[in-house]
Formats: C-alpha cells, structure tokens, sequence
C-alpha cells in the first residue's frame, strides 16, 4: 500500500499522476471516519426507524472495535495501525498470493523446487499417459542444462540388458542384496508423512520391485505392512533403536535387521537439506504410537543431535560403520550431503587403513529436500548433488577405493535425464523421494511441515488422508517406477550404451565450465 | 486450567443460549412480548432464536470463536434494546432477564477475547505476536 503524490518534474506528468493514482493514505483515513459515522448513522435508524437496523449497528460496533484495536492497541502490524481496516485487503489478497501465483500467473517453466512442466511429466509417467510433446523444448538448453550425448550407432530398445547392483559383495556380509532397477524410493519416514502414504509407497515400491527407504522414523511398522524391501536408515538420535541416552541398542538393531524385509541399513550422517543440523521433534507431536515406534518419551521434545555422539572423528566413524555391519550382518552404507572435500579424502584414507568400507555412499545434494529445514540452512549449505557427485568420485579413485564400495545419489532425480547424468558421475542406482510424492498426488503446496497437506501425505490428520486410496495411489507409484526405468532404457539406447555401469562423463553434456549443471 | 475454565464459560453460555433461542423459535408469550415491543415480530423473533442456537452450537464446537462472536453481537443487540427501548424490567421479572444477557455478554466476551486468534481471516492479525510473515 502506497500512499501516492510524490513530487513529478512536470507538470504534465503530475496532472497524469493524479488522475492515476488513488491517494490511498486518503483514502483509509475517510474510511476510517466514516466507519465511526456509520455507526451513528445505524444507531438513529435502529432507533426512529427499525429495530432491523440495530443488525447493521451491532456489525459497525464490533468493526469498530477491532478497528480500533488496530489502529491503536497493537503494535505489531504497522500497515493495521497506520491504515486501520483497509490494510486488511492487503493481507486477504497476500495471503492468496501462492494460489492465484500457481492457478494463474506463473508459467510452466517457473515455479520451484519444481515446475509445472516437471511435475506433469512425473503424474503422467503415474497415470500411465504418453507425455510426447510438439514443437521443441521449452528449456534454455544453453544456459546451465546438462544433456546425454547420444551415438550415432544407438543401440536395440528392443533388448535391454538386465539392470543389477549387489550391494554387502566388497565385503564380507553374510546377507548381500541385489537390487534389480536403478530406482529406489528415498527416505521419508512414518511421521514426516501420514500412514496412509506410507503405505501406498511401501505397496508401489513392492509391486514394482523396487526397494524403499524408511527414513529415521524409528521401528518401521507402516513400512513392513506391506512386504516391500526396506533400507531402514538410522539417524543421528537412532530412532528405534537407541538407548535411553541416544547411543546405539545393538540388540534393538539385531532385532531389527532379522527381519525378512529389512535389507540394508543406511546410516544418515548428514542430510542435504539441512547438513550440520539434526531435526527437532516437537513433544506435541510426538503421539503414543509414534514414542512406542521411536523409543523417546513422550513428556518432552527430543532433539536430534547434529553428529552420532559415536562418530567424532574419522576413526571413529568408521569403526561406527563396523560395528553396524558386524551387528546387523546386512549391507550397511552412510549417507551424507557432502561439504569439505578434505575430511571426506579422511574419511575414505581411514577406511583404507582400517579395511572397513561402507557398502554403499549416498550422496544426497543440497537440492534435497523432503526434510523441513530452516530456510538457511535448505538454501545455504552443503554442495549441489552434480558438484558433489564427480568429487566424491574422484576422492574415490584417488584413495584406491572405487572397487570397495558404491554411490547412490539423492536431490531432484525425479526424471530420467538427470538419473542418468548422476549416473554418469558415478552413482550405481539413484534414489527419489519427492518423485515418489509427486506420483502419490503431491501438488507442491509448500505444507510438508505444517501438518496441512492437501493430499494427505504429509499429514496424521484423517480428514485430509480420506481422500488418499492405498491402491489406487500405489498403482501410481509403481507405474512412475517402472515409466522411469523404461525411460532410462530408452535414453541409454539412443546414447548407444548397452548398460548403466558403461556411462561416464563423457556421455553427457555439463554446459558451464567447471562441469556443472542441473 | 485456562482451557478449563474457556470450557465452563462456553458450556455455560450454551446453557443459557440454547433454551432462549428455543422459546424464541417456538413463540412463547413473553418472547412474542418483548418482539412486539421491538416492532420486530414475527421475523426478527425467529432470526434471533436461530442465530442463539448456532451460537451456542458453535461455542460447543471446535469453532467456538465465531459461535462467541455470534454470540456478542446477539448481546449487544439487546443490550441497545434494553437501553433504547425496554428499560431494566420487561414484563415485572425483576430484571432476570437483564441478568441472563449480562452473564452471557460477559461469558462469551471472555471466550471471544481468549479465542480471538482462532477466528476465520482477521485471527492472525489479532494476536500480539504477529501473524507468520506479516509486516
């Protein structure tokens, strides 16, 4: 709100000035006068004319009343005191802002963290509809835009080799696991998201054979229930399977790691959206079953420390990685959001030296996103996933390390490109978790947090997971899975490449110079 | 202990408000009085009885703060009435009447204030630690 008049250098345009603009700080004071009038004006009808009008009186008083409060009782809103009433259009119209922006003003191409282009491509590949299009690209291919290099001897579609990772074969692990596509379902946990949706992940990831990581929402229960295969991930506070002073229960994990289902675990050393932060689980949400399934008490909030109090220093950490492996006797990898180069070139040397590997590394880039985070942190630390990516490889290769162990790769991989592309730089099989919610209805609210979600996915709250049907979005999930796969195998046909381990830089196209791009 | 007492202040409004706005339905001699009086009857009589009954179904609900607001205006309508019109004593009860509306105006202020930032569209503006990203 503006209040015009301001001073033109002609007198042409001032005379244009003021038949233009509406003297809104004017305005607002007439209007507030003549709210304190029309009070009056009621009142004398109500009492020589009709009682009916004391309706109308009654309205004016209590209008009057928070507009006064307004104006002059509170302090926190300067435009409510300075302008009284009339401001609060400006509040109704801001606070439908996100809305009108998404339904009508902004384009295809510009919303965040994802466009519409993006996310229609992701609900078609759930819907099962072709999603060819006409009349070129709509992306800015010159500016930053990573693309495959495609051969000029593509190779048959109509043979697609067998896509297969092992994962526990480096090492010594009694239960090695193969995963049979290159898509995983990334770590959401019960809590971040409502049962309901957990469910319809876990029921997708199993009808398409893919395996689904639970996150660090403690004891998986929703995950189990429905006979996928589960990465359970461990977090910095242990959910599920910590003591009651947040170290590591071995005999919880061992408990843990016999079930059928859980096939792998992840230990979360950092996570892209929030590097250097642990979560915060306030004592309000923290329902009986969800204290019961995490192993926290119920009558405060538990705080997720930044690190594992076991891991320290390198040493420590990797005698940490040990100790998981010998007590879970599955395939155990860390993830992290990668940030200085030098301590991770540490870690690896400290591996070395101790013989102890990770099965895997999942690098999750700062893009990441289904944690909630402090603004801060989301936009200001931790590397990009494709400048994370290469260097961990190289760090990788450089220590002797690149046969020991493998690399997931985590942030935005929700389209087939750039899957591939992280492929290239190295990452065995890539993991997706908003692609995952995008196929489950995800309209990209912006609510994760706030325990609002529209489509009843980042909700505990039934009315709004009634409309959320288990089956029908599972169909969905396991269509968008295996659209991706079939995407993949036809992008790499035409890159001439007859299976994932072949690619490498020199298979895709990183516009910018330092070998970066999105 | 707060929520508690919103708890006796809304039940007891409810209490009040939901017979009232009954009889007023149902045309009881006296309601039909004090109508008349008004020159409001028969259609402000049934107007007013069902805006008391969403009233007080509404302060029973969990959106009590717009059944207190429904409330406070029905109040304060008749307390214009009992100012401009009526006068302390309507039909020889001895007040009671002005009695009643007192403790509902009282009651269902109290709950309003206490709910304020619970109200639809102006809630936020209402509280004195500021709405989410508001100037």
């Amino acid at each position: 709100m503006t209040s015009g008049g301001a001073a033109s250098p002609s007198s042409t345009f001032r005379n244009l000035e003021t038949r233009l603009t509406v003297n809104l700080d004017r305005v607002s004071r007439t209007a507030n006068v003549a709210l304190v009038l029309a009070l009056g004006a009621s009142f004398l009808m109500g009492h020589y004319v009709s009682f009916y009008f004391h309706f109308l009186t009654v309205s004016l008083l209590l209008l009057n009343a928070v507009n006064f409060y307004w104006r002059h009782l509170q302090a926190r809103h300067t435009l409510l005191a300075n302008y009284g009433f009339l401001a609060q259009v400006r509040y109704l119209l801001e606070s439908i802002g996100p809305e009108l922006r998404q339904y009508l003003f902004a384009n295809d191409s510009e919303e965040r963290p994802f466009s519409r282009t993006e996310r229609a491509e992701v609900y078609r590949k759930a819907k099962g509809i072709d999603s060819s299009g006409a009349f070129g690209t709509q992306r800015d291919l010159d500016s930053s835009f990573a693309t495959l290099r495609h051969s000029f001897f593509p190779a048959e579609t109509s043979t697609p080799s067998a896509f297969e990772v092992s994962f526990g074969g480096q090492q010594d692990c009694p239960h090695p696991y193969t995963a049979r596509h290159p898509v995983f379902i990334s770590a959401m946990s019960y809590g971040s998201l409502g049962w309901k949706a957990v469910r319809a992940l876990a029921r997708g990831a199993r009808k398409a054979g893919i395996p689904m990581n639970t996150g660090e929402g403690g004891h998986p229960k929703h995950h189990l229930a429905e006979g996928a295969d589960l990465i359970f991930q461990m977090g910095t506070a242990k959910f599920g399977v910590r003591t009651a002073d947040g170290q590591l229960d071995d005999d919880l994990l061992q408990a843990l790691s016999a079930h059928d289902q859980v096939k792998m675990v992840e230990i979360k050393l950092s996570q892209g959206a929030k590097p250097g932060k642990g979560g915060l689980l306030p004592k309000e949400k923290i329902s009986e079953e969800i204290a019961e399934l995490r192993g926290v008490p119920r009558d405060r909030d538990v705080v997720s420390p930044a690190f594992h109090p076991e891991c320290v220093d390198p040493a420590s950490t990797v005698a940490f990685i040990r100790r998981v492996q010998e007590v879970s006797g599955l395939p155990v990898g860390i993830k992290f959001c990668l940030g200085r180069d030098s301590e991770l070139q540490q870690l690896v040397r400290e591996m070395r030296s101790q013989d102890v590997f990770p099965d895997w590394i999942t690098v999750d880039g700062a893009e990441g996103g289904t944690g909630a985070a402090p603004l801060s942190f989301m936009d200001g630390v931790g590397l990009p996933l494709f400048q994370a990516l290469p260097t961990v490889q190289k760090i990788l290769a450089e220590e002797g390390a690149t046969g020991r162990t493998r690399i997931l790769a985590s942030g935005k991989l929700i389209d087939a490109r750039r899957q591939l592309v992280a492929m290239a730089m190295g990452a065995s099989a890539t993991y997706t978790a908003r692609g995952f919610m995008l196929a489950l209805g995800c309209i990209q609210a912006l609510q994760c947090n706030q325990n609002t979600c529209p489509v009843g996915i980042t909700t505990h709250d039934p009315a709004l997971q009634r409309g959320l049907d288990i089956e029908e979005k599972s169909e969905r999930v396991a269509r968008y899975a295996r659209a991706l796969c079939r995407e993949q195998g036809e992008l790499l046909a035409a890159m001439g490449v007859r299976s994932r381990p072949e690619l490498d830089l020199s298979t895709v196209h990183l516009p910018t110079l330092d070998g970066v791009g999105s | 202990m707060k929520t508690l007492g919103l708890w006796v202040l809304r039940i007891l409004a409810a209490a009040i408000l939901l017979p009232v706005g009954y009889q007023k339905l149902m045309g009881d001699e006296m309601s039909i009085m004090l109508f008349d009086t008004l020159g409001m009857e028969p259609h402000g009589r049934v107007i007013i009885g069902v805006v008391e009954i969403i009233a007080a179904l509404l302060l029973l609900s969990p959106l009590a703060a717009s059944g207190a607001l429904l409330a406070v205006g029905v109040m304060l309508g008749a307390i214009i009435a009992h100012v401009t019109v009526l006068g302390v004593e309507v039909g020889g009860d001895g007040g009671r009447l002005l009695v009643m509306l007192s403790i509902v105006f009282a009651s269902t202020t109290t709950v309003l204030v206490a709910l304020r930032r619970e109200l639809p569209v102006i809630g936020s503006t209402l509280d004195r630690q500021g709405g989410e990203g508001l100037p």
